[in-house]
């Protein structure tokens, strides 16, 4: 089918105004927070469930794939049309349904920000877990899709653990109700094969999320490292311990360098990493885990741990973690964020490896990560003019991957496949463990038109598996 | 029918060995469906081989760990072997400092708490029958118990499984590192897979270090509202215990002489609490005034003393030989709801003159209802009432956004409730599932969901 006709058709199902597909608007949907590129034919603004159903009937019946997008933060290249057809806006479904705090649950759409969540629930005393640090401009539907984490995912899980259930459009139309507002539906558990899944076995357009009260209190510590092993033996030795930290999160040197720069939060210059540490629960014991902490901090070679006196301080150290990616793009025209995961114990190892690595290939390497969850995110510093540059940065951030991998991890923890990762499946995955991927795909997407082209090696299409 | 079971026992015996493989099947009967052969792999290869042999022979097979949810689902439409997975009970790696641990399916849950617990953690999933329980049953049949209203369920704990699909061919999910995206979540695909998309082999969960301190707070109350309004109490408020359950009169007389409770018949709420010395006494100290407040009774057990409590209550509505006569059902409903569902399955019950014993995880929406037809009823007219108190309930749990699920019954009580209820709107989309990895229709034929 021409563009055109499509794009006629389209209008028809939802109004003249929903549909872009202006050579400039277009240009705007073919990028994410990755480096590729590919331009959709159309861009189509949803509204409900059914307005998805109808367009993505009308795709299924022309042969048409499509892509939803929520913020297009992603990492990995998910919201690239790779074949091209329409790329779905999910933003104009943003609103909050439904608080039901007997229930312990929230109906939402999945236009809706992360952090908008957060802030509507907060009022009332409860919260949504998982809280990536692109919570500002990140969706529900995204972090369902990605199955994203965040700092505080040490104690609390990762978004898997906190959905419930979901409303969802297969790629030919069909609406279907995933799990719901009682536990334990009764079949496969679908709900938990769709979070992180990408984009690829549908849209989903309704979420609902387990939401838990506000803790009754929390702590924060800066812990700062003349040298990074001793940083990262140190969260080792406090899991050893025995403490769930709801965070461990760590920055080194060149990180918080830049951190500083764009946002001064009054870390120090002149330490080789920090540790946020923070703790949060019933009030009775936090003094006693705090002050156990900062002991193992000291004990394990930290100069100095600082702990927040109150939410300001607090919100200062939060403001710095959060804004490390921003503020290492001001310091670099681009950088490619590495999102391996190791066992913990490795970190020491693994972060030596991963300084060799940057030293081979002559590149800066400035790492910022989910210490408590071994989740590394080396970001690997360099610029898009410079193509011979650009060729070793890739090859430098394979060789992470095989470095995490053969440590015991695995090559995502949260940032996805898409179409970054695609040829790095082979490190983890048997030709038979990717044909059984290949068989739920096929289950729910039979005429691959769900964000194709995605997740698996090239070689190992949809259509062509058997 | 295999076109010959004599040739696939020899298949089989030629690769388990003589003595794992046994034509005595009545003691592996489903639902009183009796398999013509028994084998024992002894690895997770001879598992494979196994399973490959029966797709050859098109023999239609039902994997068998402990045998403790051998009762729920719907009677297989066939059944030619049962693969016991007992063999399978090795530990394959055990990395305490990561808090990890991958074990084959056959090993005991209670084999795998007494040896994590040797280095101070816990897996923090409570089934009954923890010395029968296997890991690969406890994935497969997603087995939970009060616990989970903390720590969730199998979902939340299992970080990779290793699984011989229906053709035979092995595969793996996920891994043992505890964030993990890379490619689909396959684990989430087969907890809860009852058995119908291949056997699980292996299993690797993450673990917890063990509280410091823990204790168990009983309140008992003469009234089903005063308990009602303390468990609502509970929930409003910032404790956070690891399970509260809610027992009826029947519950609690049963556990009387281990939780020795001052009067019978009452309607008791136990709270578990674990962490440390100072927050477990505060919460405590808050849910004993909570008690008293509502003119209840209560009590607290500390430690090892505690430990036992929860055994008991735990494995309250099961253990032992199923009664041929008894229905045991779960209700899952909105967490809000629990409480005023166990109120109804106590009338219904009694208004069809069955005895009931109704427990509920009170915080996570489950309701477990044993329902007992009284020695003055006839066969006909016990099968009546059980059917008419079970299709009610599950209308009302259903028209509350839930479900009812048989854990167990005798098959001519199946023959006329279906074990899982109505499949909905994603029901397709799970037989093409099915369809896509047992395009036989060999693995645990018919027991599920809709019949699949
Ligand atoms: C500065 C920065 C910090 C980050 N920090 C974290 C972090 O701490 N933890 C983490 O996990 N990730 C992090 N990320 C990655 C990213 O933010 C997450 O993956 C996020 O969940 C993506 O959400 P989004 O709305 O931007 O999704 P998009 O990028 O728009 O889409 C992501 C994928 O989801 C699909 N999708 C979107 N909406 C739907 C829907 N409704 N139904 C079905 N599929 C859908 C898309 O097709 C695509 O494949 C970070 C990214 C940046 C730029």
């Amino acid at each position: 089918m021409s563009n055109k006709v499509l794009v006629q058709e389209l209008r028809r199902v939802v109004g003249e105004a929903n549909v872009i597909d202006s050579d400039v608007h277009l240009q705007l949907y073919q990028y994410d927070a990755y480096l590729e590129e590919r331009r959709p034919d159309a861009v189509v603004f949803v509204h409900s469930t059914e307005e998805v159903s109808r367009v993505l009937k009308l795709c299924h019946a022309h042969g048409v794939p499509s892509v939803p997008r929520g913020g297009g933060t992603n990492l990995s290249g998910g919201t690239i049309p790779f074949k091209g057809g329409v790329v779905l806006e999910m933003i104009r479904m943003n609103r909050l349904l439904e608080v039901d705090k007997g229930n312990l649950r929230a109906r939402v759409q999945p236009g809706m920000f992360n952090l908008e969540l957060g802030q509507a629930l907060a009022p009332l005393g409860y919260q949504y877990l998982p809280d990536p640090a692109s919570q500002k401009a990140a969706t529900l539907g995204g972090n369902v899709a990605e199955n994203s984490g965040g700092p505080h995912c040490f104690k609390y899980g990762v978004t898997t653990n906190h959905v419930a259930g979901m409303t969802v459009v297969l790629s030919d139309g069909e609406i279907v109700e995933l799990g719901g507002m009682a536990p334990d539906t009764p079949g496969y558990d679908l709900t938990g094969v769709f979070v992180g899944s990408e984009g690829t076995f549908g849209v989903c357009t309704e979420v609902v999320v387990r939401i838990v009260r506000q803790a009754e209190g929390v702590k924060t510590m800066l812990a700062i490292y003349d040298s990074i092993e001793k940083g990262s033996e140190t969260v080792s030795a406090i899991v050893a311990a025995g403490m769930v930290p709801a965070t461990l999160e760590m920055m080194d040197q060149l990180v918080i360098h830049a951190v500083e720069k764009s946002l001064a939060c009054g870390l120090p210059l002149d330490c080789a990493t920090v540790l946020i540490i923070e703790v949060d629960g019933l009030k009775d014991d936090l003094e006693e885990q705090t002050e156990a902490i900062v002991r193992l901090c000291m004990e394990h070679g930290a100069r100095e741990v600082r702990v927040a006196k109150d939410e300001a301080e607090r919100a200062l150290l939060w403001a710095g973690r959060r804004g490390a990616f921003g503020a290492v793009a001001r310091i670099t025209p681009s950088y490619l964020v590495c999102d391996g995961t190791v066992p913990r114990t490795t970190l020491p190892l693994v972060l030596k490896k991963v300084a060799e690595v940057g030293e081979k290939y002559d590149l800066k390497i400035p790492n910022v990560f989910h210490a408590g969850d071994g989740n590394l995110h080396p970001l690997i510093l360099f610029d898009w003019r410079d193509a011979e540059q650009k060729a070793r940065v890739m090859k430098a951030g394979m060789e992470i991957l095989e470095l995490c991998v053969q440590l015991g991890g695995t090559i995502s923890g949260e940032h996805g496949v898409g179409l970054e990762k695609m040829d790095a499946m082979h490190l983890i995955l048997s030709a038979e463990d990717i044909q059984a991927q290949l068989k739920v795909k096929r289950a729910f997407d039979p005429a691959d038109l769900a964000n194709p082209g995605k997740i698996f090696p090239a070689a190992q299409e949809v259509s062509h598996a058997q | 029918m295999p076109s010959d079971l004599a040739v696939l026992r020899e298949r089989l015996a030629a690769r388990v060995g003589e003595e794992n493989v046994t034509a005595d099947g009545a003691p592996y009967a489903v639902d009183g469906m009796v398999p013509a052969l028994v084998v024992r792999p002894g690895t997770q290869h001879e598992v494979s081989e196994v399973v490959a042999a029966c797709a050859e022979a098109r023999a239609a097979l039902v994997p068998w760990g402990g045998g403790t949810a051998m009762a729920m689902g719907n009677p297989p439409r066939r059944l030619d072997v049962v693969v016991r997975l007992e063999r399978l009970d090795r530990v394959v790696e055990f990395d305490p400092d990561n808090l990890c641990i991958t074990v084959e399916a056959g090993m005991p849950l209670g084999r795998l708490q007494a040896l994590v617990a040797e280095r101070r953690e816990r897996l923090p999933l409570d089934p009954p029958d923890a010395d029968r329980v296997t890991l690969g049953g406890l994935v497969a049949a997603n087995q939970s118990g009060p616990c989970r209203l903390l720590h969730g369920t199998a979902r939340d704990w299992v970080l990779g499984l290793r699984v011989v699909l229906p053709d035979g061919t092995r595969i793996h999910c996920g891994g043992r590192v505890i964030k993990n995206v890379s490619g689909y979540d396959m684990n989430k695909l087969f907890i809860q897979s009852f058995g119908t998309l291949g056997i699980i082999t292996e299993v690797t969960v993450k673990l917890l270090p063990m509280p410091v301190c823990r204790a168990t707070v009983l309140g008992a109350f003469t009234g089903f509202a005063e308990a009602a309004a303390v468990l609502e109490e509970v929930q409003a408020s910032f404790l956070l215990p690891e399970a509260l359950e809610l027992l009826d009169p029947a519950a609690a007389d049963l556990l009387q002489p281990v939780l020795g409770l001052a009067s019978r018949g009452t309607f008791t709420l136990v709270a578990g609490f674990s962490g440390s010395q100072s927050t477990v006494d505060r919460q405590v100290r808050d849910l004993e005034a909570m008690v008293a407040s509502r003119a209840g009774h209560a009590k607290t057990f500390r430690e090892a003393e505690s430990d036992q409590a929860w055994t008991a209550i735990t494995n309250v509505q099961g253990g032992g030989a199923p009664d041929p006569k008894r229905v045991v059902c779960q209700l899952a409903v909105p967490i809000a709801r629990t409480a005023s569902m166990l109120a109804s399955a106590r009338t219904r019950a009694a208004a069809q003159g069955l005895a009931a014993t109704v427990t509920a995880h009170a915080g996570s929406g489950l309701v477990c209802a044993a329902l007992l037809p009284g020695d003055d009823l006839t066969e006909a007219g016990a099968l009546a009432g059980l059917a008419a108190v079970t299709e009610a309930l599950r209308e009302e749990a259903v028209g509350v956004g839930g479900s009812l699920v048989l854990l167990q019954a005798p098959p001519r009580f199946k023959a006329r409730v279906e074990a899982w209820g109505k499949p909905g709107s994603s029901f397709a989309t799970m037989r093409r599932i099915k369809a896509e990895f047992d395009p036989q229709d060999l693995c645990s034929p018919g027991r599920f969901l809709g019949g699949m």
